[in-house]
């Protein structure tokens, strides 16, 4: 038996041995890339949750510059992250600094340790001190009863607080359903406007040229949110599909509300192009008037005959 | 029976529950601020908070002669943050322009700052949104940008007449935008 | 019509769990009322909430846009199985699953009457139903998806496309859910022991088997959901510490010490940690679930911001006061002089407590991550971020503690070790753990941190091996299902440790923009750039990189990672091409292409030990099952609940006619 365990303990020295060695060399090399480290402690100050490190974003890549650029031309981590923090604000690091609130955060697995420790350490003398041999505990006074409850009454009470909760539910809703939403940060990935969705779809549609698809859509967006931007976008669609009176009456509608805007002049000018020539050269000329920078002011010139 | 029997025995515990209390009310008391919170975030940038001295900001614009933000004492200088893979700069331009050439009189400086961008895709940006007249300094590397702390593109800093940051917002500035605080800056046209 | 269907559903099962709640209340506070209305009523609830599911899929797949949920969440462009999942894709949908998942616990938990806890059974299902009624009135009241639209549109956006790029979609979300909500069913029973009174003590029995159920579940929803994460969000990991992984990380990490503080002996009887962490784990659940359903914090899991949060913040604050006032008011331990023995320091107990101790800590700073940003908000102004930094610095050195009691507990006897004899038994694992610190340190550099956690997992898996040959040995092949799932499911969790070491610390990745026949190594993988691919269609679209795996000219096999554009969302969806390998995953994604699209940028990383994660976590939900199997009573004969060996002596006189 002797000899066995002397090997065991031989071969066990060994191991130790290489561990040691092993862990020895790992912890030399730890810091191999300072850049990369620092910027995944940033935060990328464009994204959601993503780190300056792992960011596709423009910004995040210029940030990562400017940390080389920093650490090469021999800053310190420490005055690359203070440079970043005087920019862009606490916030920009990953995690919260070991000060202020943010101790608090770094606190919490020392107290949750501690606390749960010390409770035991506390049960565990206390029962050593119960333990046989020990001065037997004196008899504890017995501890008066809870009060005493009849069903009935904890039935009752029961089917008040039940339907209380159901009515504290359906009061409580509505009214904070039709509440104004505060403008929270930006949203998650999700869309949440329907009627953006739409007006993405009828662009897509668009651009595979199902227009009557796309009028559709716009057409329901409009019903959702008689807002001038879809109209004049609907009166687009509908001036290439021909159907230029009701295209002609959305842009009335736009120029009636807020005269003089220019993608409604040019609107309606296109849509007036065919029931009555000489009132869409008078509005194509407001409209040159008005925008002549516009991206379509060309092609207006060029319909008009102005060259 | 819900009635205990008489001498139940065994201890309650005693400071646990009451603890626990504390922690469920000052948590769900901050957290429902949190809730009905107005969402106001302040950014935290000391150095491009309104007020700070604007940082520097020199290099060759496209044209090739020297531009500093600092021989531009004396104006009130309008910064901003563009580039040409961004879709809203490409709307925000042409208001640009349109302010130039309104405050022209009244010593309005605009001073594009194109960040990450190739100079041939600046010049074609520039010409398609007729723009051309801008002074703009190309920031291939965002190093600038970074040093204002800015967000991203688009963005626009006001730099009033001492040299310092008058006003700031990230995203496209709207024709109201320019409107309200120039002519708060530098009167009306 | 189907609006109408689902509609009155809601308000049905509103009904239905009301009159559940108050039957199985009556029925708790008179023994000798009649069980079978409140059984009717349980059922009603639960073929309420069948109809409203089931109405509301009806909808989406007939595409009736006329109701709110579809028409926002439904399109015609949208495969059917993606159909079908997109009932949980958005929020009152998933509420929907909620409620047919509690429904469903309540239905069955009816059905199963504990031979010893029939004082017990009817005041766990109604605090069961009471949760049923709340989740009723909120999803009729604060999310009704069958609220009608006018005017009706011709085609929706369709779920988000994150949520319709992989299969797991059907199966992730209903898995997690099952083992989230399960957590209701001990919850129920820890009330039901406070409520019951001195009858209340054997409340752990069922509590632990149905825990067991949720656990595995949860366990298993977690896994899938790490390996969507992976396999398609296209960062190249699985476990982001992101808000919605942690919400379901918190319970999963409180039912798991739950069910290690029943192991104690007397642990129901003398100590409070086991109702505590009941409560706990279901408080938390509810907690993850505003958090994720409220819009509270940012994530690319949670849904978007809804009236919901307040709602729901207002029940969590309700139930966590009543539970810490009924813990407080009717909680008894025994009085110190009822409890002579104390643990030897090295002893099985000791070490389970250390466990129990380090569990509820992890969760305590997992939580204590998740919320801060939500609380510097609120009471500085200032956003602050969490990230993974934090967890690393704070999580991995517990986490690799725990990982050293795993191995410890098995060569601790329950009554207590010498420290001799503790030596001998621990030379051998001893000597697996050197060595697992040795041949990587030598042969690498991997870090301290990562050596500690081969370190540790070595020992676990040793120590945990020999244990179960010892016992395997020693009685015959009768050593029970209930301890080879034990064992399996903690070398399950130190393989899962050794994967998440492995790949943190040996995975190589690069990017670059390549042109059409150039190559990209890293790591000793090539892939070359054969061809860019565009096609489009009604739904998007999507660019995808032809990619020759393997030395040029001999390449070995392909990878077609693309890139999706959803212009009903304005989203671009990165879908990473994984060529998964033994020990080595070849991991491409398509990062950008270029307008005129001959140069594309490519990111391959060659990750490794990620399959050990897989591997695991399945082992950890086979064990979970195991267990779960050797608790299911032996039917009819004895009618006992098998383990009796195990079940707590009741501490105090039980006065007469308490407990029958």
């Amino acid at each position: 038996m002797r000899p066995r365990r002397a090997v065991g303990a031989a071969v066990l020295l060994v191991l130790l041995l290489g561990a040691v060695l092993g862990t020895y060399r790992s912890v030399r090399v730890a810091d191999d890339d300072p850049a990369r480290r620092l910027s995944s402690e940033l935060r990328c100050p464009a994204c959601q949750g993503e780190s300056v490190a792992d960011s596709r974003s423009p910004i995040a890549a210029a940030i990562r510059e400017v940390i080389a650029a920093r650490l090469r031309a021999g800053d310190s981590p420490e005055e690359v992250r203070t440079y970043l923090v005087r920019r862009y604000g606490a916030e920009v690091l990953a995690t919260p600094p070991a000060q202020g609130w943010g101790l608090l955060l770094w606190l919490v697995p020392v107290l949750a340790l501690g606390v749960g420790a010390g409770s035991a350490l506390r049960t565990h003398r206390r029962r050593r001190g119960a333990a046989p041999g020990a001065r037997p505990a004196p008899p504890r006074p017995t501890r008066r009863p809870p009060p005493p409850v009849t069903a009935a009454g904890v039935w009752t009470a029961g089917a008040v607080a039940v339907l209380a909760l159901v009515g504290g539910v359906a009061v409580a809703a509505p009214r904070l359903a039709t509440a104004p939403e505060p403008a929270r940060r930006p949203g998650p990935a999700i869309a949440a406007d329907p009627v953006l969705d739409l007006l993405a779809l009828a662009r897509a549609a668009e651009e595979q040229g199902r227009y009557e698809a796309a009028a559709e859509i716009y057409r329901t967006a409009l019903e959702r949110r008689p807002a001038d931007e879809i109209r004049l976008r609907f009166a687009f669609i509908l001036i290439r599909l021909g159907q230029t009176a009701e295209a002609a009456r959305l842009a009335e509608t736009v120029l009636a509300a807020r005269p003089d805007t220019p993608d409604a002049l040019l609107m309606l000018g296109l849509a007036q192009r065919d029931s009555d020539p000489a009132a869409s050269v008078h509005t194509l000329r407001r409209f040159l008037d008005r925008a002549p920078g516009h991206p379509a002011a060309a092609e207006v010139r060029r319909l008009l005959g102005d060259g | 029976m819900t009635r205990p029997p008489a001498g139940w025995p065994g201890r309650r515990l005693r400071w646990v529950p009451s603890l626990a209390l504390l922690a469920i009310g000052a948590l769900g008391a901050t957290v429902a601020v949190g809730v009905a919170g107005t969402g106001s975030r302040s950014t935290g940038s000391p150095v491009t908070a309104p007020g700070a001295p604007a940082p520097p900001l020199a290099g060759r614009s496209l044209t090739g002669a020297p531009v500093d933000l600092a021989a531009f004492r004396g104006r009130v200088v309008l910064v901003n943050l563009f580039a040409s893979w961004c879709g809203p700069c490409r709307d925000e331009l042409p208001l640009l322009v349109a302010a130039q050439r309104r405050w022209a009189s009244r010593d309005l400086q605009v001073l594009g700052l194109a960040v990450r961008d190739g100079e041939a895709a600046i010049r074609a940006l520039l010409a398609e949104t007729g723009a051309v007249e801008l002074t703009v300094v190309p920031d291939p590397t965002g190093a600038t940008a970074v040093s204002w702390g800015a967000f991203g593109v688009p963005e626009t800093f006001l730099v009033d007449a001492q040299g310092r940051i008058a006003d700031r917002t990230s995203g496209p500035v709207t024709a109201g935008w320019l409107d309200r605080r120039l002519t708060r800056l530098l009167g009306a046209p | 019509m189907t609006g109408q269907v689902g509609s009155v559903a809601l308000g049905a099962g509103l009904a239905a769990s009301v009159a559940a709640t108050l039957l199985w209340l009556r029925r708790a506070l008179a023994p000798d009322a009649p069980v079978r209305p409140a059984r009717l009523a349980t059922a009603a609830a639960l073929v309420a909430a069948v109809l409203a599911c089931g109405a509301a899929e009806w909808a989406l797949l007939r595409h009736d846009f006329s109701l709110r949920f579809v028409a926002e969440h439904g399109g015609r462009h949208v495969p059917v199985y993606y159909t079908v999942t997109s009932l949980w894709s958005a929020l009152d949908g998933s509420l929907l699953l909620w409620l047919l998942i509690l429904t469903g616990y309540a239905g069955l938990l009816a059905r199963t009457v504990p031979a010893d806890g029939r004082r017990l059974h009817p005041w766990a299902m109604a605090v069961v139903s009471v949760v049923a009624v709340f989740f009723f009135a909120l999803s009729h009241f604060a999310a009704n998806p069958f609220h009608p639209v006018a005017p009706v549109p011709a085609d929706g956006p369709g779920p988000n496309p994150l949520l319709r790029t992989h299969p797991a979609m059907g199966l992730h979300p209903p898995l997690l859910y099952a083992g989230y909500v399960g957590l209701v069913v001990p919850f129920g029973y820890a009330l039901a022991g406070l409520l019951a009174g001195p009858a209340g003590r054997r409340w752990a029995v069922p509590a632990r088997r149905w825990t067991l159920l949720a656990w595995t579940l949860l366990t298993a929803g977690i896994l899938l959901g790490a390996w969507w994460s992976y396999a398609v969000l296209g960062w190249g990991g699985y476990w982001a510490w992101d808000p919605v992984e942690n919400a379901s990380l918190v319970p999963w990490l409180t039912a798991t010490a739950f069910l290690h503080a029943l192991r104690r002996p007397g642990a129901v009887d003398r100590t409070g940690w086991p109702v505590g962490l009941a409560c706990a784990s279901f408080l938390l659940v509810l907690l993850g679930t505003f958090l994720t359903r409220s819009g509270m914090v940012a994530s690319v899991h949670a849904f978007t911001a809804s009236p919901l949060g307040p709602v729901l913040l207002g029940f969590l604050l309700v139930t966590a006061v009543g539970t810490v006032l009924l813990i407080g008011w009717r909680l008894r331990l025994p009085a110190d002089s009822d409890t002579p023995r104390a643990e030897p320091l090295l002893s099985r107990p000791t070490a389970l407590l250390g466990t129990l101790i380090l569990l509820t800590t992890i969760a305590a700073v997992v939580l204590a991550g998740t919320l801060f940003p939500l609380l510097a908000e609120a009471v500085s102004g200032t956003t602050a971020a969490v990230g993974p930094g934090y967890f690393h610095r704070t999580v991995v050195p517990l986490a690799i503690v725990l990982l050293g009691l795993v191995g410890l507990a098995p060569l601790l006897s329950r009554a207590g070790t010498s420290p001799g004899e503790l030596a001998g038994r621990a030379a051998a694992p001893a000597g697996v753990a050197l060595a697992a610190v040795a041949v990587p340190g030598l042969l690498s550099r991997p870090g301290p941190t990562v050596l500690a956690a081969f370190g540790c997992a070595g020992f676990a898996l040793a120590s945990t091996a020999a244990d179960l040959w010892r016992r395997l040995r020693a009685s015959g092949r009768r050593a029970g299902w209930s301890r080879i799932g034990t064992a399996l499911a903690h070398a399950g969790i130190a393989l899962v440790a050794v994967g998440a070491a492995a790949s943190a610390a040996y995975t190589v990745s690069v990017e670059r923009e390549l042109a059409v026949g150039e190559s990209l190594t890293a790591s000793g993988a090539t892939v070359r750039l054969a061809a860019i691919e565009r096609t489009g269609d009604d739904a998007g679209m999507r660019v995808r990189a032809r990619l020759a795996v393997g030395p040029s000219g001999r390449p070995t096999g392909t990878a077609a990672p693309e890139l999706t554009y959803h212009p009903g969302h304005d989203l671009t969806v990165s879908v990473p091409a994984i060529r998964p390998g033994l020990l080595r995953d070849t991991y491409t994604t398509l990062l950008a292409v270029s307008a005129d699209g001959r140069t594309a940028t490519v990111r391959l990383a060659v990750n490794r030990m990620v399959s050990l994660v897989w591997a695991g976590g399945a082992l950890t939900v086979l064990g979970g099952a195991l267990v779960l199997a050797g608790t299911v009573p032996r039917r009819a004969r004895r009618g006992r609940i098998r383990r009796d060996r195990d079940r707590p002596r009741p501490a105090a006189p039980v006065a007469p006619g308490g407990a029958r």
